[in-house]
């Protein structure tokens, strides 16, 4: 875990989770079918963001892959928490979990699944966000204000998925939207 | 299957999915009597009136971590020999340095498989059957 003091931006590599107690920090990371969770304490002033992928491709059915995205929602949560903020204050955004492979299982929609199945579990509210569609994102969050912004990506492979579970709110190539 | 039928193991962890996931890995290995605590605290109570033959516990929760909890277990007559493993995060020496001069029977490092809480557990009882 890293500790931002001074402000700046920090990009969330896969597999990594940082967490943020004070300056003008902007986290930001790049998703296609990863999750990206925002928890932030609102009233802690402490904000993180992590960026995960569960491993293999039946996530529903494998306790071991849900098993390490456990460990990094954990270690984000235990991150705020050591910061002064309280569980029962915590507030997300997630998003990500794009189909960005055809043919393949959706595996974007499985981390996506997991990741409010996770939150829902620990009684920590979903306050915005935005899951699936079949294009890449790139989120920005601003875990003291609670501001994200995400520019979706436009699709190089011109692969357009059959059926998307859900919907992106923005339709247009390239287009950025905040979510506050 | 006998011992399997007796066997009592008390899960301790704050994160309610841990805590689901684990239950469901010792389910699969055939433990029958699960007992749950969501935080040192809870699982101390729960120990003095209806003990586990076994602990697994994770190290960071509230009101009493994984630490004070191994330390209250062992400081009571009736449960001063219970195994205990703990759950830790990567790299933590001294904790596990601490753990063991506290008495902890084996440790896993977050996240774990199914096969490696199973290989830990039958470190201490022996193979599960």
């Amino acid at each position: 875990m890293t500790l931002v003091a001074k402000s700046h931006r920090v990009t969330v590599m896969r597999g990594e989770y940082h967490v943020v107690h004070e300056g003008d920090v902007v986290l930001t990371t790049i998703l296609g079918s990863c999750v990206a969770a925002c928890i932030r304490d609102p009233y802690a002033q402490a904000g993180g963001m992590n960026h995960f992928l569960l491993p293999g491709n039946n996530v529903r059915q494998s306790l071991d892959a849900q098993s390490y995205g456990v460990h990094l929602m954990e270690l984000l949560v235990n991150g705020l928490l050591q910061r002064g903020a309280h569980r029962h204050r915590l507030e997300a955004k997630l998003f990500g979990g794009a189909r960005t492979i055809e043919g393949l299982s959706d595996i974007g929609a499985m981390n996506a699944e997991f990741a409010e199945t996770f939150l829902r579990n620990e009684g920590i509210s979903i306050v915005g966000g935005d899951l699936g569609g079949d294009r890449g994102r790139r989120v920005e969050y601003w875990p003291l204000t609670g501001r994200a912004r995400q520019v979706m990506l436009s699709g190089d492979k011109g692969f357009v998925a059959p059926v998307s579970p859900r919907q992106p709110p923005v339709a247009q190539s390239g287009g950025s939207v905040e979510f506050f | 299957m006998a011992f399997l039928e007796h066997f009592k193991v008390l899960v301790v962890d704050d994160t309610t999915t841990s805590r689901i996931l684990i239950t469901d890995a010792l389910q699969e290995m055939g433990i029958r009597k699960i007992a749950i605590a969501k935080d040192g605290e809870q699982a101390l109570r729960a120990m003095m009136e209806q003990p586990a033959h076994m602990v697994i516990s994770d190290f960071n929760m509230p009101k009493l971590d994984g630490l004070q909890l191994l330390k209250a277990i062992r400081s009571y007559g009736p449960t001063r020999t219970t195994p205990f493993i703990l759950l830790t995060g990567k790299g933590d020496r001294k904790l596990l340095e601490s753990a063991v001069a506290l008495g902890v029977n084996n440790f896993l490092t977050k996240p774990f498989t199914t096969p490696a809480l199973k290989k830990a557990i039958e470190a201490i009882v022996g193979v599960l059957k």
